[in-house]
């Protein structure tokens, strides 16, 4: 699904993604830990070029992005992505921010869109708040219409950016089932996520990235029981 | 001193009708000048640079100019340079539709800076191309903040337009001095004409205030 080769992100002198290559199958839940600054966040966001690379290739089910000819507008319709911040639209209610890329990008009858963004809403459990605005609800539930609104697109795949670290403690689990029911579905997810617990559940396989380089990548119950870095074991004895 | 509060009074529908063209000016002009500053405003923060510089150029003029000068710009400079005569509510409209563009464009861009970068990415993320995002995410949410001081740029510019008294245009000022002429009673007029500007910009405020309760704009 991405196939990311030798990226490189400078922000002016900030040299913050060091070449990173990696691939991501079809399917597969990634999980990327890390300290903060690591360039976790920075390298999602490069996946959906919100960030664009300044050196390597990523390649997102067999189209290169990194080209500029690739229309990244085609690329984005197959890619969801959740936000720390929620980031819903306030001016729209939760039906109208779930149905508002089906209405204008698909360009889907109304009755379609909002059939759609119900049985959506449905979904992550939030059918009766369809008329709420962002406002009205608390933050775990606007998560999991941030969530529904990446899913209208039907995406191949999800980016998550630390879904879970804007909400009070008592909210993160209802955001996590509904990531967890995503990930049986079968979805590719890519998540920057300090959830250990949801990793390990979760996770097919954990990178660790620190000072802009993937330093290990591991299925969960190596990456947690018997990391091989010094500087994987130094972060993972802080954490857990 | 004796007062002759009875000559305005009779004076009131005439000055009446100079101020209907008054408000009728300032509204032409202030939604032209909306309809400019929305442009110009999003030219100012596009991403074309040489548009850019140009939207940045015209304010900087606009708003470093005494609107007098640009008044007699319009009124007797472009009929030279274009050789048609240029009536004086066209001149006047125009004058200060350019000037309220200007004014507009710095509101315009302040309220779409002010909407958080994450409704950008968040509706890029689906697809939006930029024209969308705009349309659709940044401007429905910017608009609502604009509104009081859109309503402040509305109050400056109903006061303003009695600049344009200096082409002979009939609104309120200049017609007060037509009736001054004839009657010899600057305190009484002018004091009854500063009381009829009070009660259209109290007016706007009032109506400003309506509008952000009705949108519940909470900045």
């Amino acid at each position: 699904m991405f196939e990311i080769h030798d990226l490189h992100k400078h922000f002016g002198s900030l040299h913050v993604l060091k070449g990173i290559t990696c691939s991501i199958a079809k399917g597969q839940v990634v999980v990327i830990i890390g300290p903060s600054g690591s360039g976790k966040s920075t390298f999602l966001r490069c996946l959906n070029l919100l960030e664009k690379p300044t050196g390597g290739t990523i390649y997102v089910d067999g189209v290169n992005i990194t080209d500029p000819k690739t229309d990244i507008r085609k690329v984005r319709e197959n890619v969801g992505m959740v936000f720390q911040r929620f980031n819903l639209f306030p001016h729209m209610t939760a039906l109208e921010n779930v149905a508002f890329a089906p209405l204008r990008v698909l360009h889907l009858s109304k009755e379609e869109a909002r059939e759609r963004a119900l049985d959506l809403l449905v979904k992550v459990g939030l059918g009766d708040k369809a008329d709420s605005y962002p406002d009205q609800l608390s933050g775990g539930q606007q998560q999991r219409v941030a969530i529904a609104r990446a899913l209208a697109m039907r995406p191949k795949a999800m980016l998550f950016d630390e879904p879970t670290s804007a909400l009070d403690p008592e909210m993160i689990g209802e955001v996590l089932e509904v990531m967890k029911a995503l990930a049986e579905e079968g979805m590719t997810m890519v998540v920057v996520t300090h959830e250990m617990g949801f990793a390990r559940e979760v996770g097919d396989v954990v990178l660790f990235m620190d000072d802009g380089l993937i330093v290990e990548q591991a299925p969960p119950e190596i990456m947690f029981n018997c990391p091989s870095h010094d500087r994987t074991k130094a972060f993972l004895s802080k954490i857990l | 001193m004796t007062f002759r509060w009875d000559i305005l009074f009779r004076s009131l529908p005439y000055l009446w009708e100079g101020a209907q063209m008054t408000i009728r000016l300032t509204t032409t002009s202030v939604g032209a000048g909306f309809i400019i500053g929305t442009l110009l405003g999003m030219a100012r923060i596009c991403q074309y640079r040489p548009l850019r510089t140009l939207a940045a150029i015209y304010i900087d003029f606009i708003r470093g100019t005494p609107l007098l000068v640009q008044i007699f710009l319009v009124y007797m400079g472009l009929p030279q340079l274009l050789s048609f005569p240029m009536p004086r509510l066209t001149a006047a409209f125009l004058a200060l539709s350019l000037n309220s563009g200007a004014y507009v464009a710095e509101i315009v861009r302040a309220g779409i800076q002010s909407v958080d970068p994450g409704q950008t990415e968040a509706a890029l993320s689906l697809g939006c191309s930029n024209a969308q995002v705009m349309r659709y995410v940044i401007l429905p949410q910017a608009f609502k903040r604009i509104i009081p001081p859109l309503g402040n740029e509305f109050i400056a510019m109903l006061k303003d337009s009695s600049l344009v008294s200096v082409i002979a245009l009939e609104e309120l000022v200049r017609r007060a001095n037509i009736v001054i002429t004839r009657t010899y009673r600057p305190f009484e007029i002018w004091l009854g004409v500063a009381f009829m500007y009070l009660i259209m910009t109290i007016a706007i405020s009032r109506l400003v205030a309506y509008m952000e309760r009705k949108l519940n704009i909470d900045v």
